[in-house]
This record gives structure tokens, C-alpha cells and sequence, in this order.
């Protein structure tokens, strides 16, 4: 059926063209055709280059690009992160080593300075007492000295008053009395 | 039956001198479609991207932000995605990535959408008649060899420009013209590696057929696969009559639409290996030579 006349015969007028016409020409070749298609296809190129591929493959180039930066930048935030804890912990573990060191050292201090203290005032306060003990002794001499005196005037008066008088028995009594009285 | 399509495309109308092929017309197509696909997109780039920041702090600042994208842009951010990491697999390189991006890109979809345009009712069937002849006025445009073959050139060419820039003119024609490596073959007076280099250039000369080959190779792999396909539609359309002729080619349109998209990516993907392969350092017997002369030199320098 496929080979009745109808499709016989342009093959067989193809054949007869390639006798005579050359194979360019059977296979339709003409310059002024390919010329113009060559003129189609470049302006197809020049539409798809100037506003189809490159805008869109740069805004894609760009794209990827950022993605790949953020994903890098995440990675080094997370890093520093971690660094920095491990940081922090270290540096509370040293802050309260230190906080510790103070403490003791100022509990140290504060011993030292209450024993020089207590020391200080057990001195003061001998000091004081044998002060005062001497001044006692000084009043007391004095006031025996002061006493030993008034009592030798009064003997000087007392026996100035017996001579003057006439000296009885009974008057001497009274005297005594007397003398005893303003004692 | 319906008429096979002929091997070439035929012209339609003529716009002053210019003779417009049905190709023609669907390439044209294409370039419209693609440029409100591109007039959609570049209105959704302009609502998203660099949008003032919605932190305040930084928007304060001038910072700008991506909203995220939707519709159209978003579509095609997923599928830039896939092509770029396809890229990336062969050239190993973002940079160079987003060099051949454009090239290998534009076709890839160029090529994907042609044929697949190709299977819209239509193409094919409405047309003109020229006498008793049935001229279509829509054809696939991959089913013209000028199609294919200005693509191919485009791609080759394309490569050995970009491949002259990245490293340099004598660097790049010394891997066709091997010269240099002949020079500092005899300048080692070594036998054995005069009778390399001598090999070797001739090998450089058939690289410069085998640049060629390719063209031919890309644009007639291409144009062979999408030309057979209509072909195949339009004979299986015609075995059956009746309601059949509806319902049989339908398998045979899905294949198509696979072919069309494998056909896309191989020649993408064949014009992305031309392109890392022309930008690639060639580490040969010229450097090699280079390395060894100096050690000696400097040895030379020593004894004095």
C-alpha cells in the first residue's frame, strides 16, 4: 500500500534532482534561506542573551552565592558561640577561685589585726592600773605627811594650853577631855 | 493520502526580494513567542528582583531584596536551574558556565520549541495550492537543512571565536596548524620527536576536516530526524482512512515530541563539548618543550 505511485514518484523526481541539480540543491539548500534563517536565529540568540538568560542566570549566580556565604557565616556565629561559652565558664571558674583567695586573705587580715588590737589594749590598760596605783600611793603619803603635821601643831598648842595653866588633877582631866574633844 | 513533504522548503510568498519559505515562517514564530516570553519575563524580573529590603532597618540603608519570584519567572528560574547544573556537569566551571550559557541555551530552546511547534495542528495542512501543487504554509523549521545548517555553522564558528579569545590566536591555530610543535621538535634534534610532530601536524590537518564534519554531522542529524518524523506522521496518517487516520498517528505525534526534545538537548549539548573542548589550555609538546629548555638554560647558567 505504502508503495503506490503517490510516494514513488517524488522519489523518483528526487533522484532525477540529485542528477541534475547537485545534492544542495535536492536537499534544498539556498543561500539566500540560509541567510535568513541564520538572521532569525541571531535575533532569537540576541533576545535570550540580552533579557532572558543573563539577567536571570547572574540574579541565580548571585543567589547561590549568598546562600553559600550565609551558610558559612552560621557556621562561624555558631563556632564563636560555642567558643565563647567554654570562655565563660572558664572564666567563672577562675573569678570565683579568686573571689575565694580574697575571702580567706581578708579573714586572715581581720585575725591579725583583732590579736594586734587586743594586745594594744591589754598594755593600755596595765598602764592605767599602775597609774592610778601610783597616784593612790602619792595622795595617800601626802595626806600622812599633812596628818603627821597637824597633829604634831596640835600637841605644840595643846601642851602650850596645859603649862599656861596650873596643873591639877582634875584640870588635867578636863583637859584631856578637851583635847580629845577638838580631836 | 496527503502529499510527503518535499526535501526542501518551499516558498510561500515574497516580501519585496525576499522570498519567505514556509520555514521561514515558523522560525519566525518562534522569535515571536520567544520575545513575549521574553517581554513577560523581564516585567516579572522588574516586580521582583531588587526590591527595596523589607527589613527597615536596612531598607534605610538602600539595601534592595529578591522577592520571591512567581509566575513566568519563577518557571523559568526552576528551569535555568536544571540547564545550569547540566552545564556545570560538562564544563566543571560556573564561569565558563555562564559564558555558554547564552549559546547553548538559546539552542536548546530554539530547537525544542521548533519542533515541538511543528506538532501543532495546522502546520502542514493549511497551505496554498500552486496549480495542482500544495504548498503548507506553516512547516517545522528544523525540517529545513538552511535551518540546521545556519545553526550548526553558528555553533562551530561559534566555538572557534570564543575558543581564539579565551586563549589566545597562535595557542588556538596551533592546535589545527601544528607548527610549533614541529619547530621545537627540531630545535630537541631529538629523531623520534621530529617524527611526532611530524604526525601529529598532519593530524592537526584533518582536524580542520573534522571541524567541517561536524557542521554536516549537527545540521543533517538535526534536520534527518525532525524531516523523517513529519514524514512518518504523514505516511502513518494515510494508512488507515476513515476516523482511524485520527487516532493511529497519536502514538507516533508523542514519540515525536520525545524526539524533539532529545534532538534539542543533543544538539545543545554536542555545541556545549565544542565549546569547552575550543576553550580548554592544550598542555602539548610545545610547553613541554618550553619547560625543559628553560630547565636546561638555567642549568647552562649555573655551570657558568
Amino acid at each position: 500500500m505504502i508503495f503506490n505511485s503517490e510516494i514513488l514518484i517524488p522519489i523518483a523526481y528526487a533522484a532525477e534532482e540529485v542528477q541534475t541539480g547537485g545534492v544542495a540543491a535536492t536537499l534544498g539548500l539556498n543561500l539566500t534561506y540560509f541567510i535568513g534563517q541564520l538572521i532569525t536565529f541571531s535575533i532569537v540568540l540576541l533576545i535570550l542573551w540580552k533579557w532572558v538568560f543573563t539577567p536571570v542566570a547572574k540574579k541565580l549566580t548571585e543567589r547561590t552565592e549568598k546562600i553559600e556565604k550565609s551558610m558559612r557565616d552560621a557556621e562561624h556565629v555558631t563556632k564563636e558561640k560555642q567558643d565563647f561559652e567554654k570562655w565563660k565558664a572558664e572564666q567563672m571558674v577562675n573569678t570565683r577561685h579568686e573571689a575565694s583567695v580574697i575571702i580567706s586573705k581578708a579573714q586572715n587580715e581581720a585575725v591579725k589585726t583583732k590579736d594586734v588590737i587586743l594586745l594594744q589594749a591589754k598594755d593600755e590598760q596595765t598602764k592605767l592600773v599602775e597609774q592610778a596605783k601610783s597616784q593612790i600611793q602619792q595622795e595617800k603619803n601626802q595626806a600622812l605627811t599633812s596628818a603627821k603635821s597637824e597633829l604634831a601643831d596640835l600637841v605644840t598648842s595643846a601642851t602650850e594650853k596645859i603649862i599656861r595653866r596650873k596643873l591639877d588633877e582634875k584640870k588635867d582631866q578636863e583637859l584631856v577631855k578637851e583635847m580629845l574633844k577638838s580631836l | 493520502m496527503l502529499p510527503l513533504p518535499s526535501l526542501g522548503a518551499e516558498q510561500v510568498f515574497q516580501i519585496g526580494p525576499l522570498p519567505i519559505t514556509n520555514t521561514m515562517v515558523n522560525s519566525f514564530a518562534a522569535l515571536i513567542l520567544f520575545a513575549i516570553f521574553a517581554f513577560f519575563l523581564n516585567r516579572g524580573i522588574k516586580k521582583y528582583y531588587g526590591q527595596p529590603h523589607p527589613d527597615p532597618l536596612l531598607r534605610r540603608r538602600g539595601e534592595k531584596a529578591d522577592k520571591a519570584p512567581k509566575g513566568v519567572l519563577n518557571f523559568f528560574e526552576s528551569i535555568l536551574e536544571f540547564i545550569l547544573a547540566q552545564i556545570d556537569n560538562v564544563t566543571k566551571d560556573r564561569k565558563k558556565t555562564l559564558k555558554f550559557l547564552p549559546i547553548v541555551g538559546t539552542l536548546f530552546l530554539f530547537i525544542l520549541v521548533s519542533n515541538w511547534m511543528g506538532l501543532i495542528p495546522g502546520t502542514g495542512s493549511i497551505g496554498i495550492h500552486k496549480g495542482t501543487e500544495f504548498i503548507p504554509l506553516f512547516r517545522p523549521a528544523n525540517t529545513d537543512l538552511n535551518m540546521t545548517l545556519a545553526m550548526a555553522v553558528f555553533a562551530v564558528v561559534g566555538s572557534h571565536i570564543i575558543g581564539i579569545f579565551t586563549i589566545g590566536f597562535f595557542k588556538y591555530a596551533n592546535k589545527f596548524i601544528k607548527l610549533g610543535d614541529i619547530y621545537f621538535a627540531i630545535k630537541s634534534l631529538n629523531p623520534v620527536k621530529i617524527l611526532t610532530a611530524v604526525i601529529e601536524f598532519f593530524v592537526g590537518l584533518i582536524e580542520i576536516f573534522s571541524e567541517a564534519a561536524k557542521m554536516v554531522s549537527l545540521s543533517l542529524r538535526l534536520f534527518g530526524n525532525i524531516f523523517a518524523g513529519e514524514v512518518l506522521l504523514t505516511v502513518i496518517a494515510s494508512l488507515i482512512g476513515g476516523f482511524g487516520a485520527y487516532l493511529i498517528p497519536l502514538p507516533f505525534m508523542g514519540l515525536e515530541l520525545l524526539v524533539g526534545a532529545v534532538q534539542a538537548t543533543v544538539f545543545a549539548m554536542l555545541t556545549l563539548v565544542y565549546l569547552t573542548m575550543a576553550t580548554a589550555e592544550i598542555h602539548g609538546h610545545g610547553e613541554e618543550e618550553h619547560r625543559e629548555q628553560n630547565q636546561q638554560q638555567a642549568g647552562a647558567v649555573a655551570r657558568h
